[in-house]
């Protein structure tokens, strides 16, 4: 039960009650007021104008003018009395003169006996005023009406409240439930996510409230997490996957040593090994970096960086080891040209580029490197008069691993240009392979917006 | 250069939850005359605090525990330990992160042994003096204000770059300098190559700065890198 008022459903329902009691409990209480207040005013006004009229009356204009008004016209005065001096009755239906100085002002009078009067006033308002004769005009006029109506609106108030409050119950009830049965299937449902049924989500219904809303977030989070594991555990296959082949070549080259009884075939046998281990290490530390420019975080370092700049630097880096090869190495820049993004990682994607074009030219060739704006968009071309690439190699060349069949003799761990698609791709660009006739082209471009 | 005489200041303390890898660490430091003795983040923190730690080697996450957070205190408190990173979190921002926090160098797993060793020794022969205007190796003198490399009388012209190689090589004479030292040092690289581009750089750097029929100032190192060394 305690778990019930603590629930914030029944809170709301509750509070949703009290709030409906006190708004109309107040409404009718305004209403009464109002009105009271009218009226009131409005009689008092009456009185004292009548009041102040009759002065110049004589005594017997007065007893008629009573006699008729008493009979007659009920609706004005209730109470009519002329007191003579010692404030002694001369005639009228009121006793005796209440306790209010006659100053022709209307006072309330509570009811109470009259002094030494028999008749029970009712509470009402009265008006005294002194004639020039010096007797005493009386006029009144009952509340009575006034209190009646104040029952009225109390009966009323007290009938109508007691459905309202109920209805009030009700509403805020099947709010509170409805919401509370919503957040209990959201509740298990998580619960059920949690277990392992990880292709459950959330109901999302099409009225679009509050719930819905943070609804539809967690389940496209739940998206983005499986999205996530389904990648990580792609990219632990490959790892397993490639490190499978070099590890039992390791594996047979130790057992062959253990065989080998010779000290020189073992230490062959040995540095072999550890060759292998190196390739798989090389391997390992790729596949991490892939790993880590695509499935990480987009990085929060992004900021505006030079790609000509960049390039610029990179040619400086490589064209010594260019020229050591006797290729011809040239750079066409524009510069400046602005983009949004990581200069480690673009730095590392050129330089993926450019080293495999010099990898692949042979002598005398030329490598050139441009970076322009065309359409507005930003573009890096590495151009090289090389081995390039087979036709029916050209769509695998960006596939992890892949090493062409003229590649294979050249030493690399085949991600090179995954790596560089992968940076590519962070940055909203794209990675082409072009025919150089000969040769092959790589241009980065930046996506059209 | 004031060589602490105390043995116990020469101690490398390591932290590091993977026993196997700790064993061939210490194997090989001991090797190579280190005194090394493994320790829990806590232990390792006290000894640098009393000066009893010549170099911290921690790993990242030791059984669970993040090492930054510690190292971090130990920097607040002004403990000027020199501190290797070794961790397995190898992206960019990782090792930028490992730096901030006070590490001296930070060195992803999987990593060779030799790569490992260049760094230590590094780390363990601090920089003498930046403030150094002049660095001197055999007849090789550079003026650091001047911007000038002289080799004996001759006046040898170097492009920045290789200014600023020949630099590193000169503040650490005699130690093992890995090709991945040089590209992240010399040239803010922080990626691996599939080409020797360093080594065309070095041979240019030689051609610069040998006289002829003298033996190189930079040597090889099989399998590790390289060495400036004046009676090679």
């Amino acid at each position: 039960m305690r778990e019930f008022f603590r629930s914030s459903a029944v809170r709301v329902a509750l509070a949703f009650v009290l709030a409906t009691t006190v708004a109309t409990t107040a409404v009718f209480g305004l209403v009464y007021l109002q009105i009271r207040e009218a009226n009131e005013a409005r009689n008092r006004l009456i009185l004292e104008d009548e009041a102040a009229k009759s002065v110049n009356h004589s005594v017997d204009e007065l007893r008629n003018a009573f006699e008729v008004r008493m009979t007659h016209d009920l609706r004005r005065l209730d109470y009519a009395a002329l007191f003579g001096a010692e404030r002694k009755l001369l005639f009228g239906n009121i006793d005796a003169l209440p306790a209010i100085p006659p100053d022709g002002k209307s006072h309330y009078v509570t009811a109470s006996r009259a002094p030494g009067g028999d008749n029970l006033l009712e509470p009402a308002v009265f008006v005294a005023r002194e004639r020039p004769d010096g007797t005493i005009l009386l006029l009144g006029r009952s509340l009575l009406e006034t209190l009646a109506f104040r029952r009225i609106v109390q009966s009323a108030l007290a009938t109508g409240l007691a459905p309202m409050l109920l209805l009030a119950l009700a509403i805020g009830a099947f709010f509170a439930r409805r919401a509370s049965r919503r957040l209990t299937t959201i509740h298990d449902t998580i619960a059920l996510i949690m277990k392992g049924d990880t292709h459950l989500r959330l109901p999302v219904r099409s009225r679009n409230d509050t719930i819905d809303k943070i609804s539809r977030d967690v389940n496209l989070m739940l998206d983005e997490i499986m999205r996530l594991l389904v990648q990580i555990k792609g990219v632990s296959d490959n790892i397993a996957h490639d490190l499978r082949s070099p590890l039992a070549v390791v594996h047979a080259q130790l057992e062959r040593g253990l065989e080998s009884s010779d000290d020189e075939q073992l230490r062959a046998v040995v540095k072999q090994a550890l060759s292998h281990i190196d390739k798989a290490m090389l391997t390992v530390s790729a596949l991490l970096r892939l790993a880590d420019v695509e499935y990480g975080p987009k990085s929060s370092k992004f900021r505006s960086i030079d790609l000509s700049a960049i390039c610029t630097e990179l040619f400086e880096f490589y064209e010594p080891l260019a020229t050591s090869k006797s290729i011809h190495m040239t750079l066409e820049t524009q510069s400046p040209v602005a983009i949004l993004g990581d200069g480690d990682l673009m730095r590392e994607a050129v330089s993926n580029l450019i080293g495999n074009a010099i990898k692949f030219t042979p002598e005398h060739g030329t490598v050139s490197v441009s970076v322009t704006q065309e359409d507005g968009r930003p573009v890096v071309r590495v151009r090289d008069n090389g081995i390039g690439v087979e036709p029916g190699e050209r769509d695998k060349i960006f596939q992890r691993f892949y090493r062409t069949a003229s590649g294979h003799r050249v030493p690399g761990s085949g991600l090179g240009l995954s790596i560089a698609s992968a940076i590519a791709n962070l940055h909203d660009f794209d990675l082409r392979f072009d025919d150089n006739d000969p040769g092959a082209v790589f241009e980065m471009a930046g996506r059209k917006k | 250069m004031t060589k602490t005489t105390s043995t116990r200041a020469q101690t490398i303390l390591l932290v590091e939850d993977e026993a196997e890898l700790a064993n061939e660490i210490k194997i090989e430091l001991d090797r190579l005359g280190y005194l090394v003795r493994t320790a829990s983040i806590a232990e390792a923190a006290d000894a640098a605090r009393v000066g009893d730690a010549a170099m911290l080697i921690m790993d990242r996450i030791v059984f669970g525990e993040d090492s930054l957070k510690t190292l971090e205190v130990l920097r607040k408190e002004g403990v000027k330990v020199p501190v290797l990173v070794i961790s397995a979190l190898s992206s960019i921002d990782e090792k930028v992160h490992g730096l901030k926090a006070g590490g001296d160098d930070y060195l992803a797993k999987p990593f060779a042994m030799v790569e490992f060793v260049a760094r230590v020794e590094a780390l363990m022969r601090r920089l003498d003096d930046v403030r150094t205007t002049k660095l001197r190796v055999g007849d090789l003198e550079m003026d650091l204000i001047e911007q000038t490399v002289y080799r004996g009388d001759t006046k040898i012209d170097l492009l920045p770059r290789e200014f600023k190689l020949l630099e590193y090589f000169l503040r650490r004479p005699g130690q093992v300098i890995t090709r991945a030292m040089l590209l992240e040092e010399v040239w803010q690289y922080h990626f691996s190559l599939e080409t020797n581009v360093v080594d065309v750089h070095i041979s240019n750097l030689r051609k610069k700065i040998d006289a002829r029929g003298v033996h190189s100032l930079i040597v090889n190192i099989r399998g590790a890198g390289f060495m400036l060394s004046a009676n090679a």
